[in-house]
């Protein structure tokens, strides 16, 4: 059997198409995941103790049930409980939460990784919580925290297809949609295939380009003094 | 009249069934170099950070300079101070870990100048001056640049007494200031603590230099179990008799210092 391209060539705007809401979906849920992230692990951090079993209620949750089940959960669960929302909004929520669940966990552990006596010297001396976590924690888990969050954000971007069951246009949607015209499936899904490897290598690179930024700041201290504050603590990361 | 630099009241603190701090009373005048010794386990720390309210106390208070730091008792009525006032008050303890905790992703010099910036509200060339002064005086000028990794134990020391400094500190407290040196270098420490002394800094020094506990402070705390059990000039608690846990203490360091009890010692009567 022989491939027939001009199946995939036919249909470049499509897949572009999809491959632009992929790339949005994955950003939008990267951003609010985040912020998800670090309100839930501040919380977890911060001694209440009902608001960190709530978070570790979330997380459980999180971590404990399939995306998809989520999805649908929030998808034609909340309708049910009159709230209607576009398909597009449901699916970056379900991934926001669903990532958001994995950063919180990341930035918490980087943050107990610290020793004690950093948090502790910074407020002695007469710093608000919210100083101290800006000057003295925040530039010390940069670092160590990019490779852990480039794992989870390329498992979000590619968890993020299974966005296409509830009708939102995303990659593999134009890829389900492309097939059905076509008949082609082998050729549509080795295009499909190469644009979501295409989107995590670019993030993988962009990801190596930030963290050799912070990591650099050492050997050439000086020439770029914003990121100059956020360098890694010697030994810390080999 | 003055108030006292440090005061501490009914400081009580338990972990479960173990009492930490028991009833802890003290005061220290301003210029007064007090040593802080005692048994490892005695809570010698736990007072440290409970000065700080970092780790507040079950009952009891602090004052520093004549201001209630964390919890304050205003006629009949006692209350929790907020955040905010235990942030203000804070920084009129200077603390000297043993551990030092400096920040090591900062130079020596924004170490020095972050907390006065953010803290005191200083402008960057006040800030940047008295960072200066203080390397000046800690003879650590040219280091100013270096980040603690790129420093030694003894010049990273010397860096945080320095951001403890700035802040204008009633008391300097030192936790155990010689214990992470090398033994050439805490002569080295104990002789800028002497220096510090003598300017009339208030200090209060927990140590097991024991010859500094002698020679330089002009008070010595004894403490055991959570509680001061002996407090005076040194002299006399080094050689007073009255208090087995303090005299065993004593008599084990003798065993292995012949020459620490040898120089004559003024006898006093207890009182």
């Amino acid at each position: 059997m022989a491939l027939d391209l001009s199946v995939i060539t036919d249909n470049i705007p499509l897949f572009l198409e999809g491959a632009w809401m992929t790339l949005r979906i994955a950003a939008a849920a990267f951003v609010a995941g985040m912020a998800i992230g670090t309100l839930a692990a501040v919380a977890s951090l911060s001694g209440i103790a009902p608001l960190r079993w709530l978070v570790a209620g979330y997380i459980a949750i999180m971590r404990g049930i399939p995306f998809i089940v989520l999805l649908f959960l929030i998808h034609y669960g909340l309708p049910a409980a009159g709230i209607r929302n576009p398909a597009l909004v449901n699916g970056i929520a379900a991934l926001s939460l669903f990532a958001g669940a994995y950063y919180t966990e990341i930035i918490r552990a980087c943050v107990r990784a610290l020793p004690k006596g950093q948090w502790e010297s910074a407020r002695a001396i007469g710093m608000s919580p919210f100083a101290a976590a800006r000057i003295v924690i925040v530039p010390q888990i940069l670092a160590p925290m990019v490779p852990p969050v480039v794992n989870c954000t390329m498992t979000m971007i590619k968890e993020s297809s299974v966005i296409s069951s509830i009708t939102v246009a995303e990659l593999t949607f134009s890829g389900l949609v492309v097939q059905g015209n076509t008949f082609a499936p082998f050729e549509v899904f080795i295009a499909v295939a190469l644009l979501y490897w295409l989107i995590c290598g670019l993030f993988a690179t962009a990801a190596r380009a930030f963290e050799s930024r912070l990591a650099g700041t050492r050997r050439n201290r000086g020439l770029t003094p914003l990121v100059g504050r956020y360098l890694i603590l010697e030994g810390r990361r080999t | 009249m003055i108030p006292p630099a440090l005061r501490a009241t009914n400081l009580t603190r338990s972990f479960g069934q173990t009492r930490a701090l028991d009833e802890v009373y003290f005061e220290i005048p301003k210029g007064e170099v007090v040593s802080l010794v005692g048994p490892s386990g005695c809570g010698k720390s736990t007072l440290l950070r409970t000065l700080l309210w970092l780790d507040p106390p079950d009952e009891g208070f602090v004052e520093v300079g004549g201001q209630y730091l964390g919890r304050e008792r205003i006629g009949a009525v006692v209350r929790n101070q907020t955040r905010r006032q235990i942030d203000r008050i804070r920084p009129r303890i200077g603390m000297v870990y043993q551990s030092l905790n400096l920040w090591p992703h900062l130079t020596a010099r924004e170490n020095v100048e972050r907390p006065q910036r953010v803290v005191a509200s200083k402008s960057a060339a006040q800030a940047r001056a008295t960072a200066d002064g203080l390397f000046e005086r800690l003879q650590i000028g040219g280091l100013a640049g270096r980040r603690p990794s790129e420093l030694s134990g003894g010049q990273k020391q010397r860096v945080a007494i320095a951001r403890a400094l700035a802040m204008e500190p009633e008391i300097m407290l030192f936790d155990e200031p010689t214990s992470a040196l090398d033994p050439e270098l805490v002569g080295e420490v104990l002789a800028l603590l002497r220096d510090f002394a003598a300017t009339g800094m208030t200090m209060m020094v927990v140590t097991h230099e024991l010859a500094f506990a002698r020679d330089v402070a002009s008070r010595l705390m004894f403490m055991d179990r959570g509680r001061i059990v002996a407090d005076g000039p040194p002299a006399r608690v080094i050689s007073d008799r009255s208090n087995p846990r303090v005299a065993e203490f004593f008599d084990r360091v003798t065993a292995f210092h012949p020459a620490f009890r040898a120089e004559p010692i003024p006898k006093e009567t207890t009182p």
